[in-house]
């Protein structure tokens, strides 16, 4: 009886310690700051062909076979705040196209951003944008009938106190691709970095 | 004896009871998450509606031409963007991990108790 109790007592204690600790260990998902693949986005696939640049048009849709994206495409501008307007947090979340970027399939960055979460409402569009790697296929679909097919060149995972403002909105000579969302740990209920995929135009069609 | 193994009933019970108050009193607050979204919804009207700040930034932001005239970008945004809304499981984590540590110091306690009270007993 008395070893019995005992053990009683303290298996209860340690089970209710494990259950506590588990509450919060929810998923914090990957370390931060990994880097998949190749750093340096501009020097990736420099050898391959070029594709003509496409004619401006605005995007309207996105697919990205590996992760199961296909979503239409909104525009987005400037927050009073001069941050990067962000798409709208609904069911149905859309990714977004900054319109201060280049038209997707003309030379410079296109930038696309989406969110991971999207609150009560569960996973974001780009729930699993960090799991894309080099050479993955994206297909932007443009207004006016036409697309550009990118492929990835690099997955980052960065600190959003240091986001790589150049290497992001920074000219480049190609048509290129930028896709970003949140990622990292949860800090004070915000996600602690940015997950940025650089791509490069392989294709065009029709 | 049987007292002792009373005891140590009443002691649970009462630990689970104090910590599932928390729980209940925690659960049903729609507060937050109505001016969450009240936010939110602010924030994203002002980016495509009319901006309720008039002229200065209005007129600052209207100034660099879209991209979709030129290539490369236009205007270089400041910071990194905020993509990401914390799913509610993750928002009360702290909150679960609260009550897991409050219940466990509860059971500690009561376990100690327990054990003071066979002491006392068994007269040792």
């Amino acid at each position: 009886m008395t070893p019995f109790s005992r053990r009683a007592v303290v298996a209860a204690a340690v089970a209710c310690l494990v259950t506590g600790c588990g509450g919060g260990a929810d998923s914090d998902g990957p370390v931060a700051t990994e880097t998949p693949g190749n750093r340096s986005p501009a020097a990736a696939g420099s050898s391959v062909s070029r594709p003509s640049p496409l004619a401006r048009s605005v995007p309207v849709g996105l697919e990205i076979p590996a992760i199961g994206v296909d979503t239409p495409v909104v525009r987005l501008g400037l927050a009073p705040d001069r941050t990067v307007e962000v798409p709208p947090i609904t069911a149905d979340d859309p990714a977004g196209w900054y319109r201060y970027s280049p038209t997707p399939g003309r030379p410079g960055p296109s930038v696309i951003l989406g969110h991971v979460t999207v609150g009560a409402h569960g996973d974001g569009v780009f729930r699993h944008l960090a799991r894309l790697r080099r050479d993955d296929g994206i297909t932007v679909r443009l207004e006016n009938g036409t697309a550009a097919r990118f492929a990835v060149t690099s997955v980052r995972t960065v600190a959003k106190a240091d986001f790589p403002t150049e290497d992001v909105y920074g000219d480049t000579a190609r048509p290129e691709l930028r896709l970003i969302t949140c990622g990292g740990p949860l800090e004070d209920g915000e996600y602690r970095d940015n997950v940025i995929v650089f791509a490069a135009l392989r294709a065009t069609a029709p | 004896m049987r007292r002792n193994v009373l005891s140590a009933a009443a002691l649970a019970c009462t630990a689970v009871l104090a910590t599932a108050m928390p729980a209940f009193a925690d659960d049903p607050s729609p507060v937050p998450d109505t001016t969450a979204a009240a936010t939110d919804s602010a924030e994203q009207a002002d980016g495509t509606g009319p901006s309720p700040v008039p002229s200065d930034r209005g007129a600052s932001e209207a100034t660099p031409a879209p991209a979709e005239d030129t290539d490369g970008v236009t205007v270089v945004p400041r910071g990194a963007p905020d993509t990401g809304d914390a799913p509610v499981a993750e928002q009360s984590g702290g909150d679960g991990l609260l009550i897991g540590g409050g219940a466990a110091a509860v059971l500690a306690a009561g376990g100690a108790a327990v054990f003071v009270v066979r002491r006392r007993a068994s007269g040792a």
